[in-house]
């Protein structure tokens, strides 16, 4: 319950505040904003199975955002920055769809 | 990334539920307020990203093409603006160092600018002449008079066999039997256009795809242009009377 009110408030902190993204973080912002979701729906379908875990929760969601945004980075080094965070973006989305079709399983039976 | 690499057997959607309600009532624990604050750092970070690909979208989204052509437009621009900007400097240099004679010149190059441009005065120098057979309808005038006055046309003056007219602002056409009628004076086709300007500018602004030349010939008709080092429009309009 918490936590939800917590992301509304970041989104109107968000909207209030008009924060300019520096530019040597523009090509990571978008890619972190995915691995974070993957690592918020991959705690809610945890939290339905039942074996939540906050420890579990808190450094998957750092771990995912620094991992994607050092692949992009290396991918960006090698010339392949663009390709890079179209595969990130790629295979965080298809976690993103395998949880919420467990989360629609449990919640809805379908 | 491993928070739930093993498929697990899918449990009933009752515990699920329960599980949910559990977790959607209100604790203060100290792992509560770090999960608040991730998700406090999520909305922050979505709405940042957001906003900020919302801000530039529409050069971002633009073609090499559009960028290279919007980058030439500008810097002509600032060149024509720099070009005014020095003239003007250099007329309010002599303004000001209470030389009477250059502010009268001044001020009689500037009434006979804008004489040329009101039509009350011959002009001449250098120009085209487009002459213009076959069938000709009044829109399709207005249109190229238009091209020719964004092209940067100074005066223009249509004529046909026996008489001419010079077009100002509130010049009008209209179709008539036999060609058009210019603000009362009906001419007959072959139409000539004489217009002072720069010919290299005006003359593309005329043969560009649905232009004069394009509709004139689709209809029959012919449009022949022809640069002139010295032109001389004669008709004037007389001023009107306040």
């Amino acid at each position: 319950m918490i936590p939800a009110i917590g992301l509304l408030v970041g989104i109107v902190f968000g909207l209030l505040l008009h924060p300019t993204v520096p530019v040597w973080l523009q090509p990571y912002l978008p890619i972190a904003v995915v691995a974070a979701l993957d690592a918020v729906f991959g705690a809610f379908r945890s939290v339905l199975d039942g074996i939540f875990n906050d420890r579990i929760f808190v450094i998957s969601f750092l771990s995912n955002v620094l991992v994607a945004a050092v692949i992009v980075f290396l991918g960006d080094q090698l010339g392949v920055g663009s390709q890079m965070s179209t595969g990130v973006v790629v295979v965080l989305s298809m976690r993103i769809f395998a949880n919420v079709a467990a989360i629609r399983r449990h919640l809805l039976k379908a | 990334m491993g928070l739930h690499s093993a498929p697990r057997p899918v449990r009933t959607s009752a515990e699920a539920r329960f599980r949910l309600k559990r977790s959607l009532s209100p604790r203060m624990s100290g792992t509560q307020t770090m999960i608040t604050v991730i998700f406090i750092l999520i909305g922050f970070m979505t709405t940042a990203a957001i906003s900020g690909n919302r801000s530039d979208s529409i050069l971002s989204n633009a073609r090499q093409s559009d960028l290279v052509s919007l980058l030439d437009d500008l810097a002509q621009r600032e060149a024509r603006l720099q070009a005014e900007n020095s003239r003007l400097e250099t007329a309010r240099e002599t303004l000001l160092g209470g030389d009477q004679y250059a502010a009268l010149n001044e001020a009689k190059r500037r009434a006979s600018e804008l004489a040329k441009l009101a039509g009350s005065e011959a002009a001449s120098g250098p120009g085209m002449t487009v002459t213009i057979t076959g069938n000709l309808s009044a829109s399709t005038l207005l249109d190229a008079i238009q091209e020719l006055r964004d092209a940067g046309a100074t005066a223009i003056q249509i004529s046909d066999r026996n008489l001419a007219v010079r077009v100002i602002a509130n010049t009008w056409f209209a179709d008539s039997a036999s060609g058009v009628t210019i603000s009362g004076t009906a001419l007959e086709v072959p139409i000539v256009i004489k217009v002072l300007g720069d010919s290299t500018v005006m003359e593309p602004a005329l043969k560009i795809p649905g232009g004069l030349a394009d509709t004139v010939g689709s209809g029959g008709g012919n449009v022949t242009i022809a640069p002139m080092e010295n032109l001389a429009i004669s008709a004037i309009v007389p001023l009107p009377k306040s």
